[in-house]
């Protein structure tokens, strides 16, 4: 069970106030958060997931001072995370394949729109089961889309759109609630 | 190194950071860049003789509004960019406004000059070296910022260095105001300006290169 946004804040304010045990279980819970973060954007490269996870933590303890408490967690770590990735590629001079940039950019609404702490569960029973379970399966439960695919029985071009599909109608609900 | 063990070591370490750690730093890497370029000023260049007399006219204050006021808005700009979530330099279009303020003075001081002293009021006597002087004394206050930003994590690294190139300019060109004698409000509005654009260019080039974190 992965630990949720108010949890996350709790222990990150905690932290900043001098409380170490709370910055060692804030850092413990990243772990797995950043694992999934990592490891479906870097499908080429797995062996370098512990090295980013790490560097991020280093980066996370090092800059927290730019946490804001009254903003929410998860789009902070994110953009943190997503700085360090960019930074990866940048330092190995790798470009980033198209459909990945794409992901990015999706996933960047979709994290900054769940770190409104709405309920995700909530929210994915709008959509149909088949993209509800696509979303749930790549983009929660960290799974590629190939195994994601073979899960659901359904071809992988169809994961993809299902999740892009799914992902859009979330982000515009998102909106349109908090407008 | 396991990750287990980087965050026994990590946790080791936590200090208390308070909500204006941020902000502070910031100001700390400003005054201690701004103490150097007034120490240039008053040592290298010297202070404006008639310093006292100057600060009870209008002109001295007119500069010195113009440039606080793009040295606080860069301000601004630097504390967002430093945050990983920045959108960016929008929401900075208010900066516009002192130098339209200044553009309407330049322009009424104009029309109560005659035509043939225009181009005097415009070069006054340090055109040249005005710009060059400003970009140069903005340089330890550039350098001020660059400590304050080991601790901060701007991801938008051209726009973050042109910020601090903006502030570095603006604080440089108000600590120059003690030195410099020009009065009318064409010559800061040109030559000020530019000097505080070249610092932002400077910074907005130097970004991606120093603020890589």
């Amino acid at each position: 069970m992965q630990a949720s946004e108010a949890q996350l804040r709790h222990w990150m304010t905690a932290g900043l106030d001098g409380d170490a045990a709370s910055h060692e279980a804030l850092l413990r819970a990243l772990v797995p958060l950043l694992g999934v973060f990592y490891r479906r954007r870097m499908r080429d490269a797995q062996d370098d997931v512990e090295d980013l996870v790490q560097e991020t933590l280093i980066s996370v303890h090092g800059k927290r001072a730019t946490y804001d408490r009254d903003r929410p967690f998860t789009a902070w770590l994110y953009a943190i995370a997503r700085y360090r990735l960019i930074d990866h590629f940048r330092r190995r001079r790798l470009s980033v394949p198209i459909e990945d940039v794409e992901t990015i950019l999706i996933v960047e609404g979709f994290e900054n729109a769940a770190s409104a702490r709405m309920d995700v569960d909530a929210l994915l029973s709008t959509l149909s089961p088949k993209q509800a379970r696509a979303i749930r399966d790549t983009h929660i439960d960290g799974l590629s889309i190939s195994d994601a695919a073979a899960g659901a029985g359904i071809g992988a071009s169809d994961v993809k759109v299902s999740v892009h599909r799914g992902l859009k109608a979330l982000a515009a609900r998102i909106r349109g609630e908090r407008t | 190194m396991n990750t287990d063990d980087l965050i026994r070591s990590l946790s080791r370490d936590v200090p208390r950071v308070s909500r204006s750690a941020m902000g502070r730093g910031i100001g700390l890497g400003i005054v201690g860049g701004g103490l150097i370029t007034a120490l240039l000023v008053a040592m290298v260049l010297g202070i404006r003789p008639d310093l006292h007399t100057a600060m009870h006219g209008f002109s001295f204050w007119m500069k010195w509004t113009y440039t606080a006021s793009l040295g606080i808005g860069a301000i601004v700009a630097v504390i967002r960019l430093s945050r990983p979530t920045s959108s960016g330099l929008r929401g900075l279009w208010w900066l516009i406004v002192p130098v339209l303020l200044l553009a309407g003075i330049g322009i009424s001081e104009l029309a109560a000059t005659p035509s043939r002293e225009w181009l005097g009021m415009w070069l006054g006597a340090s055109w040249k070296v005005c710009p060059w002087l400003v970009l140069t004394l903005a340089v330890p206050i550039f350098i001020g910022l660059q400590w304050s930003f080991r601790r901060l994590a701007p991801t938008r690294l051209r726009e973050a260095g042109a910020a601090a190139g903006l502030a570095a300019g603006a604080w440089a060109a108000t600590i120059y105001c003690l030195h410099c004698p020009e009065v009318s409000a064409i010559f800061v509005l040109t030559w000020y300006s530019l000097g505080i654009l070249l610092a932002a260019t400077a910074g907005a080039f130097l970004g991606p290169r120093l603020l890589r974190w």
